[in-house]
């Protein structure tokens, strides 16, 4: 008599073949979840990565502005290049004073409106730098050509990599200020550092100041803190100086954060509900399953499977479809991570530069797991109705 | 150091200001690559008023034909192509403008180096590939005014690439005879620019040539 033992995880993954279209759907709903679950965590991580990265690339931990209705200044500005609010230079050296300062850096914005640029024309803007101090705060700035201009009354120009792209720019080149009509030599390209010093041109502060006939003003200034010192010190003794204000990146870092929690307990709530929506399907799935075998299982049971056995059959179909919706949202978060990156960006009032969703190995390993846990705590039930199954009365009900 | 900074939304709030007003400087910036019309709702009924619609499409020499075709162009042109607007997969926005159901012409813009920043040159075309509009839609010069006149433009009215085959894009002259000795620099000072539009005007019409008429002017 030849004996075959049947191998009940075969049975198992056969079974999901039997029906295949079924099968493929509880697999696609488990893989969406799976995707958004994975994208939700990816974002968590290159959001805070990304504004971390902006933030440290302002290269400096304190600026100094001229005191005045941030919006209004805002809206001024895109309205016509107009509103920009001015401070005294010499508060440069009121800051030093202090002890907690390791450098500073003034900088002199300047707008002027370019009719030929566009359809109605548009903004040119210039950010007016010191040399001696700007490139040793912008360490991480590297060029593509050239390099930063030396004296502080050249009129050159150092152009962002979007700036140069957009307007053929290589070093040798002229730019034109309008309405000025001065020329700017090109003295330097940027690489591009993916942030927003990709679309700025560098004028020498004094050259900006002049053209602008803004001499003794600036708009602001970036403070790099000693190592050791106590911020919070340093910014109530700035407070002290008349007509600016003080921001430092620690606040923004928090208020920009504290906006994007309120968009990331939304976006959790609906992984969570797309998840348990996927796993119900499951249990639905397997439940179908299991009382369109009815029949099938009492053989089972009377050929010597244990109801333990009947139990890991049927579970062994969930873990299987869980794995598999889960492999696939994995795949299509890792392909799909650049339409991701735009949706959030769409829907956030303010991005940072740089990736907003990283999704690596550890994080894809995560999400199998969490997908397959739920899948195994889905499964429980069909499978226990499946164990309790008793054959004859099975058999008998099917040949009724 | 020691951070300990009470929570301040209006001082935070002046610096993503200024994190914004960063970023939409330099959107604006990114958004301008490329050469498609600004508005080709507006811009294909001014080039065309008897224009009924247009359709847009996308073509590329990588996928047209690849550096064969790169070499041919440049052999057309008289000039190697440089730069980010002119290599092989630069994609060119083309409009094909129609009347009712009939095809009557075209609209193609090309970017071009001008002396302060890069310069966009759009032709309309009829069906033979002879000029009936050209303008800048870009374009940064001291003499700006003066490049942008209609009148400038009207000078390219009825040209078409044979006429451009004596140009020699190099040197900015033209060999013998021919309408392109006709037309005259509104601005001598801005001779940089002015030879770099008929650069651009010739690139155009060969690239139009090459993608739309089928080589009809091959030489």
């Amino acid at each position: 008599m030849v004996t075959q033992k049947i191998n009940i995880y075969q049975v198992a993954y056969k079974n999901l073949l039997r029906k295949k279209t079924r099968s493929l759907l509880t697999i696609l709903g488990i893989g969406l979840s799976a995707w958004v679950l994975v994208s939700l965590l990816g974002f968590n991580q290159g959001y805070e990565a990304a504004l971390n990265k902006d933030i440290d690339n302002m290269g400096f931990q304190v600026l100094v502005t001229a005191k005045g209705c941030p919006y209004e200044a805002a809206t001024l500005m895109l309205k016509g290049g107009t509103g920009l609010r001015y401070m005294k230079e010499s508060v440069i050296s009121d800051i030093l004073k202090h002890k907690e300062v390791e450098g500073i850096t003034p900088q002199l914005m300047a707008a002027v409106f370019d009719p030929n640029r566009g359809e109605s024309g548009g903004i040119n803007a210039y950010l007016g730098v010191d040399p001696a101090t700007f490139p040793a705060m912008k360490s991480y700035l590297k060029f593509k050509q050239g390099g930063w201009f030396t004296d502080p009354n050249a009129v050159e120009a150092v152009v962002g990599y979007e700036a140069a792209e957009l307007e053929q720019r290589e070093v040798g080149d002229k730019l034109l200020i309008p309405e000025k009509n001065v020329e700017l030599k090109v003295v330097g390209v940027l690489t591009r550092s993916g942030t927003a010093d990709d679309g700025t041109i560098f004028v020498p502060l004094r050259t900006v100041q002049k053209i602008f006939e803004k001499e003794g003003l600036i708009t602001a200034a970036g403070i790099k803190v000693n190592k050791n010192a106590n911020m919070t010190e340093l910014e109530n003794k700035l407070y002290d100086l008349p007509d600016v204000q003080v921001v430092s990146m620690a606040q923004v870092k928090t208020t920009i954060m504290s906006l994007v929690t309120t968009a990331k307990v939304m976006v959790f709530s609906i992984a969570l509900i797309a998840i348990l929506i996927a796993m119900l399907g499951v249990i639905n799935t397997i439940l179908m399953s299991v009382f369109e075998r009815f029949q099938e299982i009492g053989i089972i049971k009377s050929m010597g499977a244990m109801p333990w056995d009947v139990f890991r059959m049927i579970w062994t179909e969930t873990v299987i479809l869980c794995l598999l919706g889960g492999g696939l949202g994995i795949g299509f978060s890792f392909g799909l991570s650049k339409i991701t990156d735009v949706l959030i960006r769409r829907l956030l009032p303010y991005t940072p530069t740089g990736s907003l969703v990283i999704i690596n190995g550890s994080l894809a390993l995560l999400t199998l797991g969490v997908v397959v846990a739920i899948g195994l705590v889905s499964g429980v039930y069909p499978a226990w109705r499946a164990s309790r199954v008793r054959p004859l009365e099975s058999i008998r009900s099917e040949g009724d | 150091m020691v951070i300990n900074t009470p929570f301040s939304k209006s001082n935070a709030g002046v610096l993503i200001t200024i994190l914004l007003i960063s970023c939409l400087l330099v959107l604006p910036l990114l958004a301008a690559v490329g050469c498609d019309l600004n508005d080709p709702d507006r811009d294909v009924k001014r080039l065309f008023p008897e224009s009924t619609g247009y359709k847009t499409i996308y073509v590329s020499v990588a996928q047209k034909g690849g550096e064969a075709m790169l070499r041919r162009i440049e052999e057309r042109l008289g000039d190697k192509f440089q730069g980010l607007y002119e290599t092989a997969d630069v994609p060119y926005t083309m409009y094909q403008i129609f009347k009712g159901r009939d095809l009557i012409g075209y609209i193609h813009g090309v970017n071009q180096k001008g002396t302060y920043g890069g310069i966009q040159v759009f032709l309309a075309v009829d069906l033979e590939g002879l000029i009936r509009g050209f303008y800048f839609q870009k374009l940064t010069s001291q003499f700006g005014k003066q490049l942008r006149d209609e009148a400038f433009g009207r000078q390219f009215t009825g040209l078409n690439l044979r006429d451009f085959f004596n140009y020699d894009v190099a040197s900015g002259t033209v060999k013998g005879e021919g309408k392109l000795t006709a037309i005259k620099n509104p601005a001598p000072q801005a001779e940089a620019d002015f030879r770099a539009a008929l650069r651009a005007t010739k690139k155009n019409l060969i690239l139009i040539d090459e993608f739309l008429l089928g080589n009809k002017y091959l030489q």
